[in-house]
């Protein structure tokens, strides 16, 4: 309300202030002088002076003025200059930004960043006038087409869904803003470059047409002239409206792979030589991230596999791999640049075996050779490495085993005893060497990516288990499995490492009963994890520990062949009844995925910590927790009711689960007792039914009788006169009988009602409701799964009201928002009002503050500054 | 803009495959075309979907590309961005819906005044495979494209029937027309058709 008042006070001016006339007068007779004036000269000059005002008296001149400035662009078209002056007022009023000189006195700060928004709102409440503006794009004259695009991109910055539909709406809208790539006025160009970025965010539609209209020929024009990864930020641009049309968009990338455009990314990477120390400017480097973000964009974890697959093979094809290899090995590269090429070669090879082959063989510049890989690896367990570079390597590692059995063997082969001694370093010594490093991050790397061997590879997890290490000279060298059981024991509290060495072992042992039982025979293993998913510690991460742990266990009953005795299922099924309780274990396995890095790490491939601290779960494992979790629980619960029926053996059951089935057995005694007693009543009372209603029947058909012997004798009666007294005396005390058997047998009638009555409705419903009962006590187990399904809707409900919430926030928004519009319409008006009022006393010869006079000169003078 | 060359790569835009709102089965003869595969459940196009092969005509190899429209009215504005950039348009209505066949005109009309007058139309019958369910006879078909000077084929996206000729021979008229120099492009070696749709 406050902006309203103050922008009340600066329309009507402050009162008595010496002859000065306030910059709101001004404004109102320069916008009078727009509107009315009838020569084009006066018009034009007056809309200079206001586009000199509308910076300072921004509010002012945007409230009175707009009206005016659409006239403008409406009515005078053809004049180039005055139409330059109000596009360049229009571009001055809904700037999202504020101005430095721009004059708000007493206006809070956060309104005045609505401003530019607002006086869009009201601008293009006419559609129209979008429509205008995009037809100056077809002005050649540079003051007119220059600031049409500089307020198109205002426009969209402030409101771009609206301006999008309204663009996509008009004919050929968007081909009149891709024809401005072809100016060769470069500040025109660079600011539609600008503006197509605006335009193509988020809308998949506005995409594909700019795509068609042969945008990225103009920008791969666009970015070569301006010497690639070389040229200004003028290349960024080019850069960030690419990756605004492919992002998302497999049209467009399908249309980008087919148009052979892939082949022109290639160039781009060429680095220079290496003497040449021109090097690595913050624009390059700039230039190179966003050029390998739109590589990236190209194949995504998340696309679908057959797209992805073609665009990966192109890129392969024509070079771009190696060139990005090439930087993987060059040196003087900028940590981040290295840092996001390797998340790119990892996207660009991530499954496809061809690829992942290719950058198995490339080899590093070192001395002696080695494998680009194990150079890699090296800087992963290397503490002295940056963070995020090291986690870059993990996810190549990831990408290049990903679906590779080849690969994955091979990791696996550099760890097995084999005749050739091998002197050079492998890529299984270095994640050995990880595994035992003392820093936790170089553990987590190394178990992590030592799993990535592992991922739905059974053959390599029993290959695994040959691996045996030698611990100290002289000892017997013991197994891996081992070992990554013992440095669990020893890591305390170090929750990074212990997470690791879980991560790799839950994969190990999953689906791999062999991997079980070699964990199982080891006599620490279990009693570790029992330890640990029985501690009740508080923390978050303590808390994912014995989730953790639990999980495992869990596995281990999964996947148990029953060859470790000790640890058959059964036996830890009873462990964990036992020593846990079920309910517990449940709830710990249940704190994994509501860590809440979980999810996070759930949804990408990519690791998205910002530090090592965040580094607790991986990708892949969380795609195989959410695959097995249902299992696992499944495998730790009894289920008594399934024994039953399949008549399997009682003594296989713990305890507890005895003594419930035990329970159930008793209750179902006894409801069939009850059962039986029930059924018994209903006979008795059916039995009691038919022998009431056949005495009711020989009862009416006595009376039928009766009552047609009563008949004979009544005909007899008024025939024969002479025996009257007789007749009706006979007939007198048949009809007492009759009536009195008909009285009698109505009763009885009543009788069986009633008894039929209390058959079917009280005693039926009341045996139906206890059968009922009955029924519903054997189905106790799945109301179980009800009661999920009923949680879960209950959350959704909640979340919906949220929704609901926020709707209702934003309507009220709109609302106010609307009467802010009222208040300014509200404002004009009086505005006009006292104008005429003002006019009306000077016609009557009464003396008005007499600024009118001056304004002409301030006039005058604003245009001055404007042309200085 | 109109069908300029691409001096670049050498691409013209051409052929446009038109089928309308929802259901006649341009999608499913693009993919038919592509990738030499049927299926029976599409998602419906929203807005338009690029696809690309490359033939040979004349042992001149040329790569088509082929803008899927969708055919609702809500997307109409959409697709017209397309019409001034094809070389072709293939129409599609649907053997065994009438309503397809009726709505001809409707998309004639739009397709003609957005489009270059050059761009090479061919009408296409699909689902010729459901014979049995056939309400629109060839020879209406026929009748049509002779009237409105379109070439003419019936296709089934299911069995693939005629679908390799239907945007084949469209390329090929495009091909000559190139050489005649009726579109302005340079000799080599793409186009883009657009696929519009009658339902
Ligand atoms: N029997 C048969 N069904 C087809 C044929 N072409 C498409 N269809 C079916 O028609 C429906 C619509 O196809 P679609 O390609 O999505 O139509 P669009 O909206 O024109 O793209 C789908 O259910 C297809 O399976 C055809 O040649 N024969
Ligand atoms: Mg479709």
């Amino acid at each position: 309300m406050e902006y309203f008042k103050s922008g009340l006070k600066s329309v009507l001016g402050t009162p008595q202030e010496g002859s000065q006339p306030t910059g709101a007068e001004t404004v109102e007779r320069l916008v009078d002088r727009v509107q009315s004036s009838t020569l084009l000269d006066d018009r034009r000059d007056a809309c200079r002076a206001l586009k000199a005002l509308s910076r300072k008296f921004r509010i002012e001149v945007g409230a009175q003025g707009m009206g005016a400035l659409c006239q403008v662009l409406e009515m005078d078209r053809r004049d180039c200059e005055i139409v330059g002056y109000a596009l360049d007022t229009l571009c001055n009023i809904t700037a999202p930004e504020s101005f430095e000189d721009e004059e708000h006195t007493s206006l809070s700060l956060s309104s005045v960043g609505n401003i530019g928004e607002q006086f869009t709102e009201i601008f293009i409440k006419q559609p129209d006038n979008v429509g205008l503006v995009l037809g100056f794009l077809e002005e050649y004259d540079f003051h007119v087409r220059w600031p049409a695009v500089k307020l198109l991109t205002s426009l969209l910055d402030n409101r771009p869904k609206e301006i999008q539909e309204i663009i996509l709406a008009s004919p050929m809208g968007v081909s009149k803003l891709m024809e401005l790539l072809g100016d060769s006025r470069e500040v025109i160009r660079n600011d539609a470059l600008l503006l197509l970025v605006q335009l193509t965010k988020g809308n998949a539609n506005i995409q594909k047409i700019v795509a068609f209209q042969s945008a990225f020929d103009r920008l791969f024009d666009v970015i070569s002239e301006e010497g690639y990864s070389d040229g200004g930020i003028v290349v960024e641009d080019c850069l960030l409206l690419m990756l605004n049309l492919l992002r998302n968009n497999n049209s467009n990338q399908n249309f980008f792979k087919e148009g052979s455009y892939i082949q022109r990314l290639a160039p781009m990477f060429n680095l220079p030589p290496e003497s040449d120390d021109t090097g690595w400017s913050a624009q390059k480097v700039s230039n190179i991230l966003c050029m390998l973000q739109v590589v990236r964009t190209l194949v995504p974890p998340g696309n679908p596999a057959q797209l992805t697959m073609s665009s990966q093979k192109t890129m392969k094809a024509c070079g771009l791999l190696e060139t990005l290899c090439n930087i993987l090995m060059a040196s003087g590269v900028p940590a981040d640049v290295l840092t996001e090429t390797i998340n790119t070669v990892a996207e660009v090879i991530r499954g496809n075996q061809g690829n992942q082959e290719y950058f198995a063989n490339v080899m590093a510049p070192s001395n002696p050779p080695r494998p680009a890989v194990v150079v890699l690896l090296m800087s992963m367990v290397n503490e002295k490495q940056p963070f995020g570079l090291r986690c870059s390597v993990l996810y190549c590692f990831q990408c290049f085993l990903f679906k590779n059995e080849i690969g994955q063997s091979q990791l696996v082969q550099t760890l097995l005893p084999s005749s050739t001694e091998v002197v050079s370093l492998t890529t299984g010594q270095l994640l050995c060497g990880g595994l035992f490093s003392g820093e936790a991050l170089s553990n987590w790397f190394s178990a992590v990516a030592l799993s990535y061997a592992l991922v739905e590879n059974p053959a390599q997890k029993e290959q695994l288990l040959r691996v045996l290490l030698a611990t100290s000279i002289g000892n017997q060298p013991i197994s891996l499995m081992h070992q990554c059981t013992m440095l669990l024991l020893q890591q305390g509290n170090k929750v990074q490492s212990k997470l690791g060495l879980l991560m790799l072992l839950s994969t190990w042992l999953a689906h791999c009963p062999l991997a079980v039982k070699q964990f199982l025979s080891i006599p620490t293993s279990i009693p570790y994890l029992t330890a640990q998913a029985g501690s009740n510690e508080h923390d978050d991460n303590e808390k994912l520990v014995q989730g953790m742990c639990a999980f495992l266990m869990g596995i281990c009953v999964t996947f148990n062949d029953d060859t470790v005795t000790t640890f058959s299922k059964e036996k830890l099924r009873q462990l964990v009844e036992k020593r846990l309780g079920l309910e517990t274990f449940l709830d710990k396995i249940s704190e994994v995925s509501k860590h809440e890095l979980y999810s996070k790490a759930a949804k990408h491939p990519q690791f998205q910590a910002k530090q090592s601290s965040e580094l607790l779960l991986d990708h892949e494992f969380c795609c195989l927790f959410k695959a097995l979790e249902g299992m696992v629980i499944k495998a730790v619960t009894p289920k008594p009711q399934g024994d039953l029926v399949n008549g399997s053996s009682e003594l296989s059951m713990s305890p507890s689960e005895n003594s419930l089935l035990l329970q159930y057995k008793d209750l179902i005694r006894e409801q069939d007792r009850k059962l039986q007693e029930l059924t018994q009543i209903i006979d008795r009372l059916t039995a009691e039914k038919s022998t009431l209603q056949a005495q009711v029947d020989d009862l009416t058909s006595t009376i039928s009788q009766l009552r047609d012997e009563n008949m004979v004798l009544r005909a007899q009666t008024n025939t024969g006169l002479g025996q009257t007294t007789d007749g009706s005396t006979l007939g007198h005390k048949s009809w007492a009988k009759s009536h009195q058997l008909k009285t009698d047998s109505e009763c009885k009638d009543s009788l069986t009602c009633k008894l039929e009555e209390q058959v079917t409705s009280g005693t039926m419903s009341d045996l139906e409701a206890r059968l009922r009962s009955t029924t519903m006590d054997g189905t106790v187990s799945t109301s179980d799964t009800e009661k999920e399904l009923r949680e879960t809707q209950q959350r959704l409900a909640a979340a919906e009201e949220k929704l609901a919430e926020l709707e209702s926030a934003d309507s009220e928004l709109q609302k106010l928002r609307k009467d802010q519009e009222d208040l300014l319409e509200l404002l004009t008006d009086q505005d006009t009002r006292l104008n005429q009022l003002k006019a009306q006393l000077r016609a009557l010869g009464e003396k008005v503050d007499d600024d009118d006079e001056d304004l002409e000169e301030e006039g005058e003078g604003y245009e001055d500054e404007d042309s200085a | 803009m109109e069908s300029q060359p691409n001096k670049q790569t050498g691409w013209c835009n051409g052929i446009a495959v038109d089928l309308y709102s929802g259901g006649v089965g341009k999608s499913c003869l693009l993919l038919q075309f592509t990738d030499k595969r049927f299926q029976p459940v599409h998602d419906l196009t929203i807005g338009v979907e690029f696809g690309a092969r490359m033939i040979t005509i004349d042992g001149k190899q040329i790569k088509l590309q082929i803008w899927d429209t969708a055919g609702q009215e809500a997307f109409r504005s959409i697709t017209r961005s397309y019409y001034r950039g094809a070389a072709g348009a293939l129409l599609v209505y649907d053997i065994t819906r009438r309503e397809t066949f009726n709505h001809l005109t409707t998309w004639l009309e739009d397709a003609r005044q957005h489009s270059n007058s050059n761009m090479v139309i061919m009408l296409i019958g699909n689902k010729s495979d459901l014979e049995s369910r056939r309400e629109v006879k060839k020879e209406e078909g026929e009748a049509f494209a002779r009237e409105h000077g379109l070439i003419f084929m019936e296709t089934s996206a299911k069995t693939a029937a005629n679908v390799e000729e239907a945007f084949i021979n469209t390329a090929k008229e495009i091909y000559e027309k190139i050489q005649e120099g009726v579109f302005d492009i340079n000799n080599e070696v793409c186009c883009t058709f657009l696929l519009n749709l009658a339902s």
